[in-house]
């Protein structure tokens, strides 16, 4: 029995006799042909390839050379490092705040680079920033905001009310992110002489303020031009000085700062680690500091080494909203909605998550107005579950396929884990795991879904039950009348008071299941400090943060 | 004229084909090359352990350890115990159970990519070789321009709408596999159609397809085994690495790259889980790859003495088993080694599989 | 000539080809960049502006002239995301992808080839049959599980001996040369580990093929020892077989190394090409494809030709087999 001949995988291997076959007929044609005759010009041909592609390559390489490659400075054994390496998550693709939606771009740029007329605190209460004070009308439909002194932009071009005015103007106008917001806006003046701003609005609106914390109340230099993709100018404590897209931001301390935020840190840098493995390597090997968030279930070894490092947990808006189409073929019916409710274990969730995220029963979180504990409406409760379930008409034996969409940057154990869930109480849940933009695409604008699993980090959200042309699909005159009263409140009590109302009337309708209120865990080295820990995927002051080695 | 000597053999090698598929029975013939597989260290293994993964697929349709569903989120990521054998993953869930379980999906991607490229693959050189140049021409000119676009692309492009799923798996690496395959297939089956007992029987009214089915087919079986058993094991290795991209099977389906994808996450706090997975594919590809060499071998008459004394005895029934691979076993071999021969393999082997 | 001609005339038809595929393809994807950047929370109204301010609202047939003239004229356009040009994206992507590539082949031949001629001169058969499992094993090892050993063994923080980082590019790029190539280690030593294991077979297979036509023991009939034969000879004749099976595989691991890339987080040009088909960026996409596909076709025209140069028999074979063609 001979050795097979050839390596597998070399199907087309010859054996003897073709090679002899192939080298007889070599011979012969080497002795009828001159040799070199027809190969110099197939070098030729070769040569002028590789070289042209080999040109063209070059070419395609060279823009790369003009990023600068200017070294980190390296911290010279001081007390204080001079700069900074925070490891964050999701990464903008491009800086342009005005136009591209994700929270990446506010939590980075909001603070730090742009401010806002007003700004935001760690427990989400409006602040003073650009605006240094305000008055509302009795009637709620105007506001002036008293700006500050002596404002500049990073590019030394001064900060004034013509400014302030302007930028809210364009955002209007152009229908920049968020614009709709600011929908209720009847018109914004600059009075350049009084250093003050006055919105005037058609209706009253008591989220306005929060509202102007965010994107619509940002200061844009309105004679400065630059590509907002790759550059941005504001007036914030920091200057972007470096911007890889999805990968990195270095921001350097802004030296035309005016106000009380100076950055105590001269740069830091912000590197995008998406992999979660590879965020916590970073985190051990030092080449980041702060690591917002890590996984919780990944952060053990650096809870049991409190020497070197802390982790901790803060509060935020997230809410892992696990929808049912109240529209849908089976999950308009209501039993069914409810029975997913009772059936879902939310406290073996949170478990199998690390146990930082918190219950949440209704659409509003503990950070939001209005919020109250509604977790007792649906506890978990196998029984009722499969009883609701029963009088639908289904159960384990004769269950009802569901289908639930969502995407794939959260990860594929929830989907298993309701699965099998939903599945104790009759329901063949189908789980498709999507690339957000189809999830968009589907269920966001088509609505075409069964259920749907997404994390709304948005704050003061409520909007979304109250408008019934959101994928929800959820239409509940009494909530929306509850909303608009409360937006319409001159007082934050009543404001409170009727959002929580009506919260509880959604959450009772089970039009959708709150997984969990999802909280970031932070972790970083011992010797870092001013690194917010509540909100901070979303809101990001970096002016605070030090590191003493 | 040496074509005299080559068309008197080939006719005959046809003429027995016909009498030894009427009149043999298969059951000696599989035993026989079993046996040559058998006989051989390399072929014990595959066989056991592709016997194993069938026998596994099997039981896991209705028996595990633990039900598949049985997640549990107060013990994620437990250690090996009594209750688990391979401890728990993310969810909770039985680590062996989905494992086993795995190995059906595996057995049914590898089934149907199979399929499909010998199907495709077959088709393509059906096209080249056809009688109409035009048609034959075209066909190669085809191949050439989409041999070298990669699996992955093709998986990447596919799995955009059609999401994350089997179907992407099966249609990107049986495209690619079926074009390998119709690559190397060519030489043996050019040889097979431009030889007059094709054109005899065309001549006698056998339609195309049927000349193309029994004559030419046959003769590129050898290339054909080998390269399908490989392509088997790279469409194992593609489901692991299209998997981990997200663009292979869904989630909550059990296959060895969901099991090994899942675990990579945590492999900074729970390295263990991620051990096994990884070696039950590695065993069952280098069981697939050496499958497809020991098969071909054990149907060779040439190599395998014994499937000669049978075919001697199964003269007496007046067909001649030998024959037909005896006329293949040439044939597939004269292939010129071209260029394009040596693409052809290196892109099985080396390019496919990186897919994974 | 006629090959070469008709060789240049399937490059140009396939560019063509993949340029409306490529183009054609894309269209089907569910969602596009501006409803992608309008988020949720954002009205109709608000898409609809995005879409007419990128221009994704004009007739396709339109979409597709304005990007293949830009295409024809070197400008693979920008992205529309990022506001970066394709061309700059792709070379900050290929400044890691490469780099990893030409390392992980590096590592393979010198793994490869010397254990294929080592294998074939094994004269013990259990030599041999260690050499055959060698190969089968390293070439069956999947790249995400090969990396994964590698960086439980090797990486700093999780390995057992924490001698590379094991995951990440340095934020500086190769402005820090050293830590840049001290992190595509671990990564290039999984491509080289399974390319090499192949690698080693095809050496060995060519060498076998080299010695069953006699030339080896012609060889050793002018005097050579078997290990100078095999190695003077048989290598120096395998070389334009070998040659060719790199430089193909150099162009598969473009997109082959992409679980690589992923599992190291390695931001090279298969990771970003996934995160642009993420975003819908489909004008970056379609040129990465186009570029991409442009590359593999170049490398097989080369290759082809290559071969022929190299290996003067092939000038009559192949022209031969083209008339019966």
């Amino acid at each position: 029995m001979s050795e097979p001949n050839g390596a597998h995988g070399n199907a087309g291997a010859t054996t003897d006799n073709a090679t002899a076959a192939t080298t007889d007929a070599s011979l012969e044609n080497r002795a009828k042909t001159p040799n070199h005759g027809p190969t110099w010009w197939l070098w030729t041909v070769i040569a002028v390839i590789v070289v042209a592609a080999i040109a063209i390559g070059v070419n395609l390489v060279k823009p790369k050379t003009d990023a600068q490659g200017n070294p980190s400075t390296v911290e010279t054994g001081g007390k204080t490092a001079d700069t900074v390496t925070i490891g964050l998550k999701l990464a903008p693709t491009n800086l342009d705040i005005r136009n591209t939606s994700g929270s990446a771009l506010d939590q980075i740029l909001i603070g730090n680079v742009y401010e806002g007329l007003v700004a935001r605190d760690e427990n989400n209460q409006v602040t003073p920033a650009i605006a240094k004070s305000w008055d509302e009308s009795k009637d709620g439909l105007t506001y002036t905001f008293h700006l500050n002194e002596n404002m500049t932009f990073s590019n030394g071009d001064a900060l004034t009310a013509e400014d302030v005015s302007w930028s809210i103007n364009q955002l209007i106008k152009n229908q920049y992110h968020d614009a709709d917001s600011l929908s209720m806006v009847k018109s914004v003046a600059a009075d350049d002489n009084a250093n003050t701003v006055t919105i005037t609005l058609s209706t009253a609106n008591s989220n306005l303020l929060w509202t102007l914390t965010g994107r619509p109340g940002l200061v844009f230099d309105k004679d400065a031009t630059y590509d907002a993709k790759t550059e941005a100018i504001g007036s914030g404590p920091y200057t972007v000085s470096k911007f890889v897209a999805n990968d990195s931001i270095t921001l350097k301390a802004n030296p035309k700062y005016w106000g009380t935020h100076k950055a105590k840190t001269q740069t830091v840098i912000v590197k995008y680690l998406a992999d979660d493995n590879a965020a916590v390597n970073a985190l051990k090997s030092g080449d980041v500091q702060v690591l917002a968030p890590i996984t919780e279930n990944l952060a053990s070894p650096f809870t049991s080494d409190s020497e070197h490092y802390t982790v901790k947990a803060g509060d935020d808006t997230d809410k892992y909203v696990m929808a049912f189409n109240s529209k849908g073929k089976n999950t308009s019916d209501k039993r069914v909605r409810q029975a997913i409710r009772y059936a879902i274990d939310h406290d073996e969730l949170i478990a199998s998550r690390g146990g930082a995220d918190k219950a949440l029963g209704g659409p509003i979180p503990s950070l939001d107005p209005g919020y109250e504990d509604l977790t007792g409406l649906y506890p978990h409760d196998e029984a009722k579950a499969k009883a609701l379930m029963q009088e639908a008409g289904y159960s384990t034996d004769k269950p009802l396929t569901l289908t639930l969409t969502y995407a794939n940057i959260y990860g594929t154990e929830l989907g298993d884990q309701l699965r099998s869930q939903l599945a104790r109480i009759g329901i063949d849940l189908k789980v498709n795991v999507v690339e957000f933009s189809t999830w968009l695409q589907d269920v966001y604008t088509n609505k075409d879904y069964d259920i749907s699993l997404v994390d709304h980090n948005e704050s003061h959200d409520f909007y979304q039950w109250a408008d019934p042309t959101y994928y929800y699909n959820y239409d509940n005159a009494e909530v929306q009348k509850l909303y608009a009263q409360a937006i319409a409140a001159t007082s934050d009590d009543q404001r409170d008071e009727l959002l929580a109302k009506a919260a509880k009337l959604v959450s009772e309708d089970a039009p959708a299941d709150w997984l969990f209120n999802y909280r970031v865990t932070t972790a970083w080295a011992n010797g870092v400090s001013g690194f917010p820990v509540n909100l901070n995927q979303t809101l990001l002051p970096l002016y605070d943060v030090t590191y003493t080695k | 004229m040496t074509s005299d000597k080559t068309s008197r053999t080939s006719h005959t090698a046809a003429q027995a084909t016909v009498r030894v598929n009427a009149n043999v029975p298969a059951g000696p013939t599989a035993a026989i090359v079993l046996h040559g597989m058998w006989r051989r260290g390399e072929g014990k293994f595959s066989i056991i352990v592709l016997g194993l993964w069938l026998i596994v697929a099997f039981v896991s349709l209705f028996w595990t350890p633990q039900p598949l569903l049985a997640t549990d989120g107060y013990h994620v990521w437990a250690t090996p115990s009594a209750a688990h054998w391979l401890g728990t993953d993310g969810t909770g869930a039985d680590v062996l159970s989905w494992l086993m379980a795995g190995s059906r999906t595996n057995l049914l991607i590898v089934v149907l990519t199979v399929l499909f490229a010998a199907a495709f693959g077959l088709l393509l050189v059906a096209a080249m070789v056809a009688r109409n140049g035009t048609l034959a021409g075209a066909s190669v000119v085809v191949v050439d321009a989409l041999i070298s676009i990669p699996t992955v692309l093709l998986a990447l492009i596919l799995a955009v709408p059609l999401g994350a799923s089997v179907t992407v798996i099966v249609v990107a690496c049986g495209f690619g596999y079926g074009l390998n395959l119709a690559r190397v297939a060519r030489p043996a089956a050019l040889l097979a159609a431009r030889s007059s007992y094709v054109e005899a029987a065309l001549a006698s009214g056998a339609s195309g397809w049927w000349t193309f089915v029994r004559h030419i087919v046959p003769n590129t079986l050898p290339v054909l085994l080998v390269q399908l058993s490989l392509s088997a094991g790279t469409a194992v290795l593609a489901e692991s690495g299209l998997t981990y991209l997200g663009i292979g099977v869904p989630s909550g389906v059990p296959s060895w790259g969901h099991s090994l994808a899942t675990s990579v996450k945590f492999i900074n706090v729970y390295p263990l889980t991620v051990l096994w997975p990884g070696l039950i594919v590695t065993v069952v590809v280098v069981a697939l790859n050496v499958f497809g060499d020991v098969l071909r071998d054990a149907v060779d008459p040439m190599v395998n003495a014994e499937l000669r004394d049978g075919a001697a005895g199964a003269d007496c029934d007046g067909g001649t088993l030998s024959d037909p691979l005896r006329a293949a076993r040439p044939s597939h071999t004269v292939g010129q080694r071209t260029a394009v021969s040596v693409r052809g393999t290196a892109d099985t082997d080396v390019a496919g599989r990186r897919s994974a | 000539m006629r090959f070469v001609v008709r060789r240049l005339l399937l490059f140009a038809a396939a560019l063509f080809g993949v340029s409306v595929v490529v183009f054609a393809a894309l269209r089907v994807l569910p969602g596009d960049v501006a409803s992608v950047m309008a988020g949720l929370n954002s009205p109709a109204s608000r898409v609809e502006a995005l879409r007419e301010q990128f221009g994704l609202n004009r007739p396709l047939p339109v979409q597709y002239i304005d990007w293949a003239g830009g295409l024809l004229r070197g400008d693979f356009g920008t992205s529309i995301l990022t506001g970066r040009s394709v061309t700059s994206l792709i070379a900050a992507r290929a400044s890691i992808t490469f780099p990893l590539i030409v390392l992980g082949l590096l590592i393979a031949i010198a793994i490869g080839v010397p254990l294929g001629v080592a294998a074939t001169l094994a004269r013990s058969s259990a030599a041999r049959t260690a050499f055959h499992v060698a190969g089968l094993i390293g070439g069956a090892i999947p790249a995400l599980w090969g990396g994964l050993l590698l960086i439980l063994l090797f990486s700093r923080g999780t390995g057992l001996i924490g001698l590379f980082p094991s995951q990440g590019f340095p934020l500086d790029g190769w402005a820090a040369p050293g830590q840049a190539i001290w992190s595509l280690i671990l990564p290039a030593l999984t491509v080289g580990i399974i390319v090499g294991a192949s690698l080693m077979r095809y050496t060995r297979s060519a060498l076998g093929d080299i010695a069953g036509s006699g030339r080896i023991d012609m060889a050793m009939a002018c005097g050579m020892t078997r290990a100078q034969a095999v190695i003077g000879v048989g290598l120096r004749l395998a070389m334009p077989q070998l040659v060719s099976v790199i430089g193909l595989t150099f162009a598969e691991m473009i997109t082959g190394v992409m679980v690589i890339e992923n599992l190291f987080a390695l931001p090279g040009i298969g990771s970003g090409l996934v995160t642009d088909v993420g975003n819908r960026d489909l004008i970056a996409v379609q040129s990465e494809l186009f570029m991409l596909a442009a590359f593999f076709l170049l490398v097989g025209l080369i290759v082809d030709l290559l071969h022929r140069a190299l290996d003067p028999r092939l000038a009559t074979a192949a022209d031969a087999s083209e008339v019966t063609a």
